[in-house]
């Protein structure tokens, strides 16, 4: 008999044989949680530092972390390679039906998990709905003290108390892209631009790029040695756009 | 501006795309500064709506990475690496990144200050004029050898100012020094190369292409030395290809580093056995290959060092086939350094290369590369020197102290008396740009542009195979009413005359750059020439620096390393203090030594704890147990030097007889993110040294004791392993 686990697999698989547009691929075994994405990041989008009191309340807005988890006792233990977590982008995000608002949409163009902030009305069902737990949420009107504005991005939103927000997959980045492929009458090209955070890491473990032509490296290394590749909860269906690869390490 | 390229030009190429990407020289040759301008009147490199790239040099440490940085209207909005500069190939670690935190750090020194008393910055804002005639009568009014500059090490260009004014003028020569490098152990690592190839010098390790890499502590994936080229090293030897299988990386330390956690196998060591250890491989590998135990490993049983670092005899043996078997590179480094035996460290895990023969080849061990205008390795001051410096202020020696890019009163042990010595130097001026513990103690602050708003070079010391001189630029024009200090000396020695004039017969500091740098143009196979001195400065800031294309690493002379024998003591380190427990302080890896006051630096998580915003102990939870305390719980730790109260992590992957504690936090000044935040773990440091002079800050010994408080430390683990059944079991 067919039970309804069995029904919505056979679903994902379809569904994912159409992919996303834009992915990435990182490579475990080389990640060094070195901290320089997070900090990329940071300075890329805007992102506030919440300080020492309401960090320790889970409430700092890193859009990316480095997850990292120990195994068995000393003088056994080993650290498990790092893991940066950030909004995997699904397919099927599990985020976007429970907006009431239509703040966190599907885009068409992009195929992205878009977060609409003048939208957002701070229900925050979004992030209680996220199994990957990458939303985060201006919990104030964090203080930045003058001059520290003076480094904003004008590409990105500075958002304000009671907004969700999460990793774009620097949409400001791929816009301006295509504006200049757009301009000069081209298709965008892989490898043209990059996330801050790919673009920062020193060990070159994070690879950004598109992932619905097969000519480039996002998708040669998504689908070369598929055995090392995962994406992190597939079998709930969400159809991340993230390949996690782990090398010949744990 | 240039006059070769005009307003209607620029907007054509503008709009062409071209000039979008394009890095642009700070100055047209005949444009010294970046001005800002009000919105009407843009200056023409800024475009309304288009950002402007500048190459540049990263001075959060003294790695030389190049930068290029983003500027859109006068801002500068985001830094990243420089594709093209070979040390870094466009990368930046996350204390790069957050340079712009410091830019616009709303505690900066904002005007020179006539401080009213030490240890307050109550004081008088004067105008530059006034700052520059105080240090002209520095100068003049004193016996040129009382007179002594104490330089960070992130500032080449300064250091050759000041080494010009010291050659004709008889003033002290300048003294670079710095937290980092004391940890580093760089005098530690530069004798040891001296005493076995004969000659002095910065090993470089070719991780990338190595199969095994055998770490003694060297913590080269945070802040050891070069990081981003160790980490570009790693990513490549760890990653399997067709020709090379995946590497495999041993780490030996006491204490799981962020290094530590990313090797293969992760051996605990009782700290100050780490010579022995390495000896009794080196044995071991010798007795496997079937050739005579040669010379400097022949010294050691195996089962007894076995029996005294904590480590069964059949690891060693496994290790030691593991060494023997591969293509393999052995490093020291860290902790390992650090302690009374330090040199017999490096001797003797330096030595384990010549077993394998990896001298001066692929994927081993080389002395890295002199850069383009520097004749001799040189080295920052070990703390043994630093103490010497300390007694010279203790006896009145020096009457004025300038001080450039470093905060000795932060960055050296309370023991060393640093601080104290201070009160009998009569004038203390300090270019501080932040207000540092060190400028807090000046009777002048006479701040300097921070290093994105001013010019300047800096020689990358190691980490790349190509000699390179890496360029500053300003990116931005200076926020504050700051001048750069070498600005202030040339002007100071105009003002004091005869002999200071003479040495530094420059209009300003542009042209000592293109002095110094102009040097450069006759010299072949370069990565750019230029018809003239001009193009060729405005090429080099463009391109953010000048390197040669040829491999210029050296190959150690390894002849007689293994007939040597190691000429210290090898013997168990020797541990100050009566604790019970090993003291193990490291470098904070997201903050280095000057960080902390750089908010979204406090905000990373430690990658090994995950822990923002503090200064916290490590504790083995079996050690935890046994003394009662939890997670959060202050204790005091005990050392023969002093006393500090710091919450508690448990952490799995110490030894239960060692405790750690990073540096990086204890300020008591330095803006309002990093001051009375954390505690600096030097104040347990007592006044030991190695044989080499570099501070046995591992050597230390320290006890615990209950206090009854807590803090909650802020960390960001809590949030992960909801879903992580598979990935291993949450702490």
């Amino acid at each position: 008999m067919t039970t309804l686990a069995d029904l919505k697999i056979s679903e994902v698989k379809l569904a994912a044989e159409e992919g996303g547009k834009w992915g990435m691929v990182i490579d475990q075994d080389i990640c060094t949680g070195c901290q320089a994405c997070v900090a990329a990041c940071a300075m890329e989008n805007n992102i506030p530092f919440v300080g020492e009191e309401d960090s320790g309340y889970g409430r700092a807005m890193h859009w990316i972390r480095i997850e990292r988890f120990w195994q068995g006792e000393y003088p056994e233990v080993k650290m498990t390679n790092q893991q940066p977590m950030m909004c995997q982008q699904c397919g099927s995000a599990p985020c976007e039906p429970v907006c009431p608002a239509f703040a966190t949409v599907h885009s068409q163009a992009e195929e992205l998990n878009l977060q609409v902030y003048n939208r957002c009305v701070g229900t925050r069902y979004c992030a209680n709905n996220c199994p990957y737990q990458v939303r985060t949420f201006n919990w104030r009107d964090y203080e930045r003290p003058e001059p520290l504005p003076n480094q904003f991005n004008p590409d990105v939103t500075v958002r304000r108390r009671g907004v969700m927000e999460k990793c774009t997959f620097c949409i400001q980045r791929i816009h301006q892209a295509n504006h200049k492929a757009k301009a000069e009458g081209r298709e965008l090209m892989d490898g043209e631009f990059t996330t801050a955070c790919a673009q920062a890491c020193p060990s070159n473990a994070i690879t950004f790029g598109r992932v619905d032509k097969k000519d480039t490296q996002v998708y040669q290394m998504m689908h070369h040695g598929q055995s090392h590749g995962k994406k992190h909860l597939e079998e709930l269906g969400t159809l991340p756009n993230i390949t996690y690869l782990n090398g010949g390490g744990a | 501006m240039s006059e070769q390229v005009s307003r209607r030009d620029f907007l054509k190429l503008a709009g062409l795309g071209a000039a979008t990407t394009a890095v642009l020289t700070g100055c047209g040759p005949a444009s010294r500064y970046v001005v800002r301008e009000p919105y009407q009147q843009m200056p023409e490199y800024n475009l309304v709506g288009q950002s402007t790239y500048y190459a540049t040099t990263c001075r959060e440490c003294a790695a030389g990475c190049g930068l290029v940085v983003r500027t859109y209207q006068g801002r500068a909005i985001k830094v990243e690496g420089n594709p093209n500069h070979p040390l870094n190939l466009g990368k930046t670690c996350a204390r790069g990144q957050a340079t712009l935190h410091g830019l616009y750090n709303p505690d900066r020194v904002t005007d020179p200050i006539m401080k009213n008393a030490r240890g307050g910055f109550a004081g008088t804002n004067i105008n530059w004029d006034d700052a520059v005639q105080a240090v002209a009568d520095a100068l003049k009014n004193n016996q040129p050898n009382e007179i002594a500059f104490l330089i960070g090490t992130a500032s080449d260009h300064v250091f050759d100012l000041l080494t010009d004014l010291a050659k004709t003028t008889g003033v002290n020569a300048p003294i670079r020094f710095g937290a980092m490098n004391m940890l580093e152990s760089r005098a530690t690592l530069s004798k040891a190369a001296e005493n076995l190839f004969g000659q002095a010098g910065m090993p470089w390790f070719d991780v990338a292409n190595a199969q095994t890499v055998f770490s003694f502590g060297a913590n080269f994936l945070e802040t050891w030395l070069s990081p981003l080229s160790y980490t570009r090293g790693f990513a490549n030897f760890r990653k399997a290809t067709t020709t090379k299988l995946r590497g495999q990386m041993v780490q030996f330390e006491a204490r799981m580093s962020a290094t530590g956690a990313k090797a293969d196998e992760w051996v605990s060591l009782r700290p100050g056995t780490e010579a022995l250890v390495a000896l009794a491989i080196g044995r071991l590998v010798a007795e496997k290959k079937g050739i005579a135990v040669p010379r400097i490993f022949s010294g050691v049983e195996p089962l007894e060092v076995a029996a005294q670092a904590g480590v069964k005899l059949e690891a060693l043996e496994h290790l030691a086939e593991r060494f023997a078997s591969t293509n393999s590179v052995a490093i020291p480094g860290g902790p390992a350094l650090g302690q009374s035996n330090g040199l017999a460290v490096a001797e003797a895990v330096l030595a384990l290369n010549a077993l394998v023969n990896n001298f001066g080849k692929e994927g081993g061990v080389y002395l890295s590369a002199l850069a383009p205008n520097q004749s001799e390795y040189h080295r920052p001051a070990s703390a043994q020197e630093m103490q010497a410096f300390v007694e010279r202020m203790k006896s009145g020696g020096i009457k004025v102290l300038f001080v450039h890019g470093v905060n000795p009163v932060f960055e050296t042990p309370n023991s060393l008396g640093f601080k104290e010595a201070l009160s009998n130097v009569g004038q203390v001026i300090s270019f501080a740009v932040f207000p540092d513990e060190t400028a807090l103690e000046a009777d002048y602050v006479l701040p300097d542009h921070h290093g994105l708003e001013g010019w300047g070079y800096q020689r990358v010391g190691t980490g790349v195979s190509l000699p390179v001189l890496s360029g500053a630029q300003p990116v931005v024009s200076p926020y504050y009413n700051t001048r750069s200090t070498v600005d202030v000396f040339i002007a100071a020695a105009k003002l004091a005359g005869g002999k200071f004039a003479n040495a530094l017969p420059y209009a300003d500091e542009v042209e000592f750059l293109q002095n110094k740098i102009s040097a450069l143009r006759g010299e072949a196979g370069g990565s750019f020439s230029a018809i003239d001195d001009e193009t060729f400065m405005a090429t080099f800031q463009q391109f953010g620096g000048w390197w040669k294309n040829t491999n210029a690493l050296l190959a150690p002379d390894s002849a007689s390393v293994l007939n040597q024998s190691i000429k210290t003591q090898v013997k168990d380190a020797e541990f100050a203090g009566e604790g019970e427990f090993f003291f193990v302080p490291f470098v904070s890896p997201t903050l280095g030594e000057a960080g902390a006051n750089k908010p979204w630096l406090q905000e990373l998580p430690d990658p090994t704890t995950t822990v923002m915003w503090t200064t916290w102990i490590e504790i083995n939870p079996e050690t935890a147990h046994h003394l009662h305390v939890e997670n959060d719980e202050v204790v005091k730790v005990i050392s023969e030097a002093g006393e500090i109260e710091v919450p508690v992590y448990i952490y799995p992957a110490i030894r239960p007889d060692t405790v750690a504690i990073p540096f990086g936090q204890g300020h008591t000044a330095y803006g309002r993110y990093a001051e009375n935040r954390g505690v600096n773990p030097f104040d347990l440091l007592g006044k030991h040294f190695n044989e080499a002079g570099d501070l046995a800050f591992a050597g230390m010994k320290v006890r615990i004791e209950k206090t009854g408080k807590t803090q909650p430390v802020s960390r960001n683990e809590s949030r992960m392993g909801v879903y992580g059944e598979d990935l291993g079991e949450e702490h």
